[in-house]
């Protein structure tokens, strides 16, 4: 066994050498784009299934990614440190090249050296050579002034007189009415979303007060987010910056939600209360296990909070949709599910986490936007055997808050004899799947979903909890007292 | 960065050595006992950590042999209980008797009686055999496949090996890069949504041990094809004799392997 361990880990030794040669270090002159062999390899190797062969975006991915890969030919460059209208500089490729571009199929490369990437910057500007024959350097950013209470609030009233709002939202989710207009398009000639602004993990441009600066500043060339420095000023700027900068949620992830007991359930879905209940971020991917698959998702979270009584659970899920639709414009419902067990199975077993099977069916509760405060229950036993329920097993209120949808389902709770799925102290897996009309999602296989999560029934504290720490303490100072006695007397 | 558990051992040594000079059997007797328990703890940075209740095992022993040890002459067991009963029953000693006596064990006592009896939850884990074996037979489509023996028929032909390839990689950035990445390091921009996350296919430890037929039936039957200790309930890979032929899964195949330096187990 140590023998076989052994050899394998020289093996492994090995391996890493031989690729590491494959990929050796090569000398690359910056001046003659057109001698690149390095830069083409490397490019169509690992690059040209997105960006094509050729540079212009015609490739395996073109139809699968959302958002779709940048054309290079084109010669417009979104993420940029130099004024609207000039070139990026290489260090801005290589940032691209490095970090990649959250949320969106751009990864960060990591496995490559200094001298790799400097050789595919070299080729992805070989693609444009009008557009980088021009000399630029970056903007000055400057020293960012310190967040502050009067500074976001000075920033949340230029967000509204500089007109983000128009695209953006007043709550900065990329919810503006401007944004969803026929003309609303970029360069490429594709539409586009405004940035959602709450989900730092995924700006493409980054997400620190810096980015945010610099991005404003210089805008997203291409893209209707263009410049702002000549008109806004640098300190109005930084005000903007630290406002959006405040508006970003902390996503925490996790296995299981723990749900407290308490008096009453908030009254609405968006009551405030509901800001002060613990939560749990759902990252969602698209369905990609049945017919139709949806490579390109755009609801990518789902916060999830709970709260119980006696009497009722209350499941509140919270996403962001940045354009609402009831079916009434064209486009399919936006709807949300909530998936549970029917049965309880052995060991950690579970049914599939997606509609669950034949043998193992899952209970849906279904709100869709078209039926307002109605839901659907629903038994799964696989994405094509879905049969409605004669008797709803929940109810649900639902509210849309300047980009946000807020979904609150209801269960009545009864003895866990009737009902062994929903028992206090015990882990509930669940799953959500979440649909975006504008984006033609129809309510079923194509989908945002989840992984299999659990949400838990908090007991209250047992009474022992505070009654025998006490009593164990008082007892051991009594003995303690009881045998200074003892001893003193002893020794008189 | 010092290390927390050493430093124990080695304070618990020179209590026991400072009292044997002092002639304290009981400050000696904590002092061994502080340094086996430093000892124990200090193994898990030279091997897996010890269970906890392997430690109270020893710990039980240590004390109860060291304890008979000290009590066994009744001159040295008297000595032993000296300062135990100078704490309680010494005049020039009350401060140090409110502190420990009348305050610090009831507190401590009180704590570990709550640590006790207070609930504690946990979700449930779940062990998951990440390879399993694969049947010795399959169907594709319903066309019956030996798994067992299996070889990619399209690697015969070498003369179209780099077309394949170049076909394979098509499919797989149409069909796979979303989870296993565009990199194949298992880090496709949906793979986070899921769990188990997508397993990547650089380094030595997933495709490099595995032979073609293995992949070939992971592939095709996805997370149906595999037995309950696979946790399939959780596994969103699809099926992919559903959207791909064949001769595409071995296209495929040969991609990942080729693209990541890999090469199939042929043993």
């Amino acid at each position: 066994m140590d023998m076989f361990i052994r050899r394998f880990l020289r093996m492994r030794i090995l391996i890493a050498v031989l690729i590491a040669m494959c990929f050796s270090v090569s000398v690359y002159s910056a001046d003659k784009p057109a001698d690149n062999p390095e830069g083409k390899k490397i490019y169509d190797g690992w690059c040209a299934q997105c960006h094509g062969y050729k540079g212009d975006a015609d490739s395996f991915t073109k139809d699968v990614s959302l958002p779709k890969p940048r054309d290079f030919t084109f010669g417009s460059f979104k993420f940029r440190s130099t004024p609207s209208g000039d070139p990026p500089t290489d260090a801005d490729i290589t940032k691209v090249i490095r970090n990649g571009n959250p949320g969106t199929s751009m990864p960060p490369w990591s496995r490559f050296s200094d001298a790799e990437v400097k050789a595919i910057v070299g080729h992805v500007k070989s693609f444009a050579p009008d557009t980088f024959a021009m000399e630029t350097k970056p903007i000055n950013v400057g020293n960012p002034p310190k967040a502050s209470k009067e500074i976001i609030e000075q920033g949340k009233e230029l967000f509204k007189t500089a007109k983000c709002v128009e695209c953006h939202g007043n709550a900065g989710r990329g919810n503006g009415e401007k944004g969803w207009q026929a003309d609303f398009k970029t360069d490429w000639g594709y539409g586009i979303a405004p940035a959602n602004y709450t989900h730092p993990w995924e700006l493409r441009n980054g997400s620190s007060l810096e980015d945010i600066f610099r991005t404003i500043s210089v805008g997203l060339s291409g893209t209707p987010m263009t410049s702002y420095m000549d008109s806004i000023p640098d300190d109005k700027r930084w005000a903007l910056a630290h406002f959006i900068k405040s508006l970003q949620l902390t996503r925490k992830l996790g296995l299981a939600l723990k749900v407290r007991k308490t008096e009453t359930l908030p009254s609405k879905p968006n009551d405030p209360a509901w800001e002060a209940v613990d939560y749990l971020d759902l990252p969602m991917g698209g369905q990609l296990m049945f017919d139709t698959r949806n490579f390109t998702p755009v609801i990518t979270n789902v916060r999830v909070r709970g709260l119980y009584t006696s009497k009722e659970l209350a499941i509140l899920l919270q996403w962001i949709d940045k354009k609402p639709n009831d079916g009434s414009d064209g486009k399919p419902s936006d709807s949300i599910r909530i998936q549970f067990p029917i049965n309880k199975l052995e060991g950690t077993e579970l049914p599939y986490f997606f509609m669950g099977t034949g043998k193992a069916p899952v209970n849906l509760w279904q709100w869709r936007a078209s039926d307002k405060d109605k839901v659907s229950s629903m038994t799964a036993k696989g994405p094509d055997k879905i049969e409605p329920k004669e008797k709803p097993e929940a109810t649900v209120m639902a509210t849309y808050d300047d980009g946000l949808y807020s979904v609150v389902f209801k269960k009545e709770l009864k003895p866990a004899k009737d009902d062994p799925v929903f028992e206090a102290g015990k882990f509930i897996p669940f799953a959500v799947a979440a649909y975006d009309g504008q984006n033609d999602e129809d309510g079923n296989t194509r989908g945002a979903i989840s992984a299999w999560y659990y949400l838990m029934m908090e007991p209250p504290m047992p009474l022992r909890v505070y009654v025998f720490p006490p009593l164990v303490s008082l007892g051991v100072l009594i003995a303690g007292i009881g045998l200074r006695k003892r001893l003193r007397k002893k020794k008189v | 960065m010092l290390k927390i558990y050493p430093v124990i051992a080695i304070i618990g040594l020179v209590i026991s050595i400072g009292s044997v000079i002092r002639k304290s059997p009981f400050f000696n007797f904590t002092g061994i006992l502080v340094c086996i328990y430093g000892l124990l703890k200090s193994a898990e940075y030279v091997m897996p950590a010890l269970p906890s209740q392997v430690i109270l095992m020893y710990m039980a022993m240590s004390f109860f042999s060291f304890f008979i040890y000290f009590s066994i002459q009744e001159e040295t067991f008297k000595a032993f209980l000296e300062p135990m009963r100078a704490v309680f029953a010494d005049d020039n000693k009350a401060l140090l008797r409110v502190l420990i006596v009348f305050i610090g064990l009831p507190l401590f006592a009180g704590y570990l009686t709550y640590v006790k009896v207070k609930p504690t939850y946990d979700p449930p884990v779940s062990a998951r055999i990440v390879h399993p074996e694969p049947p010795s037979q399959m169907d594709f489509r319903g066309k019956s496949v030996n798994v067992l023996g299996l070889e990619n028929p399209l690697r015969k032909d070498a003369a179209n090996f780099a077309k394949y390839v170049e076909e394979g990689k098509k499919i797989y950035y149409q069909n796979c890069f979303f989870c296993h990445g565009d990199d194949l390091d298992g880090k496709g921009h949906l793979s986070q949504a899921f769990n188990p996350v997508p397993l990547p296919f650089r380094g030595t430890d997933t495709i490099a041990q595995l032979p073609e037929s293995f992949v070939f039936w992971r592939v095709s039957k996805g997370w149906r094809g595999l037995p309950a200790g696979s946790g399939p309930w959780n596994s969103s890979m699809p099926s992919f004799e559903d959207f791909l032929t064949e001769e595409e899964v071995w296209k495929v195949i040969m991609f990942i392997y080729d693209s990541t330096g890999n090469k199939p187990r042929s043993w």
